[in-house]
């Protein structure tokens, strides 16, 4: 190494720890909110089991610092990545607000007519004096809505008479305006609003804001029928887009803080982000063979049913013996159930993608079956097993929420695979099967039992994420466990490009967005939908690379040019 | 009056590399211009940047002497320039016909006119002299037929100016001969050939003039009647080059290789190695010379373990090795330079590092009870990289960064490093450039001399007849004739057992092996 290589490492290195230190800062002071050190630092107190807050905090800053270490400058690559597909996203959800000023357009109204004057007896007119009517403006699904709403009263000349136009309750919020015909059909007056006067004047007669509309005091002109028309006012294009952008900024709000909201909406985040981190290194495994084996749902599934039935049969272990020992279960599940497309793609030559596929239908209606005809509490109205017993799960390190010892079970596995892959000759293997196949056999490595392994291999740790979710977090067996989690982890893997220090990264970020989107939905009413778009987009970015390294090569040009003229210069200059 | 030219023209790749340094050529109208140069001498760069595929740092390009700018094949296409690339950019699936017209195919209405682009196929192929199968599918004929199909496809599409880049690398020499006839066809007929090669004796035969490059830049332009290959030699390499090799006489000892009817038929039980029965002894070279597809490659990959043989047997130091896949091969020492470095011989993603430990991670230093250690394998890297001269910033870099020349030194350190006892070399030179070829020959002559039995497997009958102890020739998958290596071998002589046209006795084949 030379002199002048020392202080950069040191520097890389001290950047690290910032990094490290920085994000934890962050996440814990978002956590425990206080306008003062002082009340924060007592918020944070205040919590239970804050130490292990803030210990796993801690562990979110190293995978931020692992993925800088592992990946140096192109760690901007994976965040602007994702950046990108979160203003794509921006814009989606924009687009898909526009409506929100829609509420300004519908809504129940009522007009009313008050003059102190004597009515005039008209049975074929709609409204007399004192009297109010009413319905609603562009009532959602309905065939042909009510755009506009016209009333008339019989009036004499002199009549001093106010028109009110109003939202009917509470929760609506059309923005009206009225408008007064004269018998003969010619236009009197409108109104699109109401002065803070008249709203004071009429607010007995339930006018209540400057949306509605009023008419005052007006002598009419001659005696005859008049027609009152009230209908929403338009509502102006940037009146529109400030709606549309209100509401989005308040959904991206819930959606990139909402997780660090509480502690219960914190626990949601790193919980998830545990499953995540653990299918995504399952599939980092296969990936690296080169095997686009999508095997890790089902391997998930009898984990979890593996786990799951040792823990209701052996009720009475301890619990130092029975996690173990359910561990061990899904782990060897997995194992089995990665073994078999394994040898099917080896020695068959069987397309793994698909047979993978296939076998996680079958494990899945298996756990269902197995859950129906034989776990399931009889008389259940449900499909669930019983909870399991205390020694079954695994002991919360926060309280009151699903943040478990799989968090050390998680930093194992992670250190695991990446002994395996960088450090035994297996791991070798699989990387050379993965980078050239046809080279890997020619140099004496046994290919076909390569594959298998590294399928079987990744079962194991899918099985685990089966574990972790039966045992960790629903602490039961439920229908459905898994919905599709394995396959967010072929983005998390893909994401960390298959490298197991950059999964926990990747991991917790991903969990981080899904959890965002659930408090998105729950705070700002923005569909789960929008996350799906933002995944998607994510996907396509990544398998956009070609793009990524375009714009590198630019980079990389446009700085050789700029040196290469610089030597010309210099050459110029040494023949003056 | 220059037909094309490129003057000043300086290439600065996005990773640094200067390819081309004030590269100035002009190419004549209806001349066949060689341009010969060490791999990495920036020949493809000159050509891709007049084809449109890369653009110049600086520099211009004048095509009948008006400034013009290439920036890009379609741009290329339409100023009349043609290129025909080292690997074929053809449809495998799609009949030669279908290839030609690929991208301006003739129409009716809204479907292709098929039978128009057979017609236009064979007529163009008749003007020029280029014979193709119009109705064949490229996947099923001959890697000269290929190349004449991308000629075609480049004529069909107006080319005047046609590049041809190494386009001799992949062929026979009965094949080369041919080519040579079309081109000078295709000169006939009014074009401009541009023919980049590293084989000086092609050179000298087929072209009017040379432009000789070396280290991104022209050495010069001669004309080829006023120069000799050991001129053009000196101007590529900036050295004396030493053609002959330093080959001391030495007796050959123990056998270490015997085969015994090895035989390997192909799903459609044709046999593409017929009963070949031979025998390679300690410190020599056995070549095995043969026009390429007379099953060499496929003899090769079953005593390599690659290939299951059908039936026969082989034996390395009377261990054998037939049917145990290659892990088994390569415990019994015998090692390989593959064919098809790229294909097989390397991952292009991995390091040079772990490129070279694919024989032996699994075993002491490299791997200590059930671990690798990464400091045994770099070491491994850096010893390898010193002794064997591989040009290469550090051993992490990927192999694929390597030019053509450096990945197969990786390849060959790797062989030869790992003690053999025997050494299967096919086409070792392949591709490679001057300065490494005399390094590969010198380095096989050695180990030959120090004990080492060699097969050399090469579609270079030169190659073969300069290091081989022994040539054995193969026709149609059978060995007819075996001969020692005698200054008055001639490549005639070797040529009529090649083309099948002589066969060796049983009892004269039995006195050579």
């Amino acid at each position: 190494m030379t002199a002048a290589a020392k202080p950069r490492q040191l520097i890389f290195w001290l950047m690290l720890i910032a990094i490290a230190v920085g994000v934890t800062l962050f996440l814990t002071v978002r956590l425990f909110s206080g306008s003062t050190p002082d009340e924060w630092y007592n918020n944070m107190l205040a919590a239970a089991d804050y130490q292990s807050i803030v210990m796993v905090n801690a562990l979110v800053g190293i995978s931020v610092a692992l993925l800088v270490h592992q990946l140096r400058w192109n760690a901007l690559r994976v965040i602007v990545t994702v950046i990108v597909a979160l203003i794509l996203g921006y814009f989606m959800t924009v687009f898909f607000n526009l409506d929100t000023a829609n509420k300004y357009t519908q809504g129940e109204f009522k007009v009313s007519v008050l003059s102190e004057a004597t009515p005039v007896e008209n049975t074929e007119v709609d409204l007399e004096y004192g009297l109010s009517r009413g319905g609603e403006f562009n009532k959602p699904n309905v065939k042909e809505p009510l755009t506009e709403a016209v009333y008339t009263f019989a009036g004499s000349q002199g009549d001093v008479v106010s028109i009110l136009a109003f939202v009917a309750n509470r929760r609506s919020t059309v923005n009206l305006e009225v408008e007064l015909l004269g018998p003969d059909g010619t236009l009197l007056l409108a109104s699109t609003g109401a002065t803070e006067e008249e709203v004071e004047r009429f607010s007995e007669n339930d006018v209540r804001s400057a949306d509605d509309a009023v008419l005052a005091d007006f002598a009419l002109p001659a005696d005859g029928v008049y027609t009152i028309q009230a209908r929403p006012e338009v509502v102006p294009f940037n009146v529109v887009i400030d709606e549309a952008l209100t509401s989005t900024n308040a959904a991206y709000d819930a959606f990139l803080l909402g997780a660090l909201g509480r502690v219960n909406r914190w626990a949601s985040w790193i919980q998830d982000a545990l499953t995540l981190i653990l299918v995504g290194l399952s599939i980092a495994i296969v990936f690296r063979a080169q095997q686009f084996s999508l095997g890790a749902e089902g391997q998930l599934y009898l984990g979890a049913l593996v786990s799951g039935a040792i823990v209701l049969s052996f009720t009475q272990l301890p619990a130092l013996l029975l996690i173990p020992l359910a561990i061990l279960g899904s782990m060897v599940a997995g194992f089995l159930w990665g073994l078999l497309p394994g040898a099917l793609k080896a020695y068959l030559g069987a397309n793994e993608l698909v047979a993978t596929l296939m076998l996680n239908t079958v494990a899945i209606r298996f756990f269902e079956m197995v859950l129906t005809m034989q776990l399931k509490p009889p008389g259940a109205g449900y499909n669930s097993s019983e909870v399991f017993v205390a020694a079954g799960q695994f002991q919360p390190i926060v309280a009151n929420t699903q943040v478990t010892i799989a968090v050390y079970l998680v930093i194992i596995t992670v250190i695991v695979t990446w002994l395996l892959i960088t450090r035994t000759p297996l791991g070798y293997e699989i990387r050379m099967v993965g980078a050239n196949r046809k080279f890997a056999e020619y140099g004496g490595v046994n290919t076909r039992r390569t594959i298998m392994l590294a399928m079987a291999v990744s079962g194991i740790v899918a099985g685990l994420a089966g574990a972790h979710l039966s045992m960790g977090i629903f602490r039961q067996l439920v229908s459905g466990m898994s919905f599709g989690l394995a396959f967010e982890g072929v983005v998390v893997a893909l994401l960390a490009r298959n490298n197991p220090l950059v999964i926990p990264f990747t991991g917790l970020l991903y969990a981080y967005l899904r959890a965002g989107a659930q408090f998105m939905e729950r705070d700002a009413n923005v569909s789960f939908e929008i996350v799906r778009i933002i995944q998607a987009v994510i996907i396509l970015l990544i398998t956009a690379e070609a793009l990524v390294a375009f714009f590198q090569a630019r980079r990389q040009r446009q700085r050789s040019l700029a040196h290469s003229s610089a030597v010309v210069a210099v050459e110029e200059g040494a023949h003056v | 009056m220059s037909l094309l030219e490129a003057r000043d023209i300086i290439k600065v790749y996005p990773n640094g590399v200067l390819a081309n340094d004030g590269v100035s050529l002009s190419v004549e109208p209806r001349e066949i211009h060689a341009i010969v140069g060490e791999n990495g001498a920036g020949k493809s760069t000159l050509m891709k940047i007049l084809y449109g595929l890369e653009q110049p740092t600086s520099g211009q390009i004048f095509l009948n002497d008006k400034p013009v700018e290439i920036d890009s094949t379609h741009t290329a296409i339409d100023m009349r320039i043609g290129m025909v690339h080292q690997n074929f950019m053809l449809v495998d699936s799609f009949t030669i016909a279908e290839n030609i017209a690929l991208g301006r195919e003739p129409r009716k209405g809204i479907t292709i006119d098929r039978k128009q682009a057979i017609e236009d196929t064979k007529a163009l192929s008749k003007t020029y002299g280029l014979h193709v199968d119009a109705l064949a599918k490229v996947e099923a004929v001959p890697v000269g037929m290929r190349q004449r199909v991308e000629i075609l496809k480049a004529l069909y599409r107006g080319a005047e100016i046609l590049i041809l880049d190494e386009p001799t690398a992949v062929l026979t020499p009965r094949e080369t001969t041919d080519l040579f006839v079309a081109i000078r066809n295709l000169v006939k007929e009014g074009k401009t050939v541009i023919f980049i090669t590293h084989k000086l004796r092609e050179v000298m035969e087929i072209s009017d003039r040379v432009t000789v490059m070396r280290d991104a830049k022209v050495v010069g332009t001669v004309t080829t009647a006023e120069t000799s290959i050991p001129e053009l030699a000196r101007m590529m390499v900036g050295r004396e080059v030493f053609m002959v090799v330093d080959k001391p006489p030495v007796q050959h000892g123990k056998p270490v290789l015997e085969t015994k009817n090895l035989t390997y038929a192909n799903e459609a039980g044709r046999a593409l190695v017929n009963h070949v029965s031979f025998t390679a002894y300690e410190s020599e070279i056995l070549g095995i010379a043969g026009v390429e597809g007379n099953g060499q490659t496929e003899l090769v990959e079953v005593l390599t373990g690659l290939r299951e043989a059908t039936s026969g047997e082989a034996w390395v130091d009377g261990q054998s090795i037939i049917g145990h896949g290659p892990r088994r091969v390569r415990e019994a020492r015998v090692t390989h330079i593959p064919e098809d470095r790229l294909s097989n011989g390397l991952a292009r993603d991995a390091s040079i590092v772990e490129n070279l430990i694919i024989d032996r991670y699994y075993r002491e230093p490299f791997t200590r009870r059930g671990i690798l250690q990464p400091n045994a394998i770099r070491q491994n890297g850096r010893e390898l990289i010193a002794q064997f001269g591989i040009l290469a910033q550090s051993g992490d870099v990927p192999v694929g960064s390597l030019s053509g020349g450096n990945m197969q030194k990786v390849i060959v350190a790797r062989e030869f490093s790992s003690s053999p006892r025997l050494l299967i070399a096919a086409q070792p030179t392949r591709g490679v450039d001057i300065g490494a070829i005399e390094f590969i020959h010198q380095q096989l002559v050695d180990k030959r001399t120090q004990g080492l039995s060699i097969l050399l497997i090469s579609a270079d009958l030169q190659e073969v007849m300069k290091l081989a102890d022994r040539i054995m020739v193969m026709y149609n998958g059978e060995v007819v004739a075996v001969l020692p290596n005698t200054p008055d071998l001639t490549e005639e002589h070797l040529g009529l057992y090649m083309l099948g046209a002589a066969r060796q006795t049983h009892e004269e084949m039995e006195a050579a092996l």
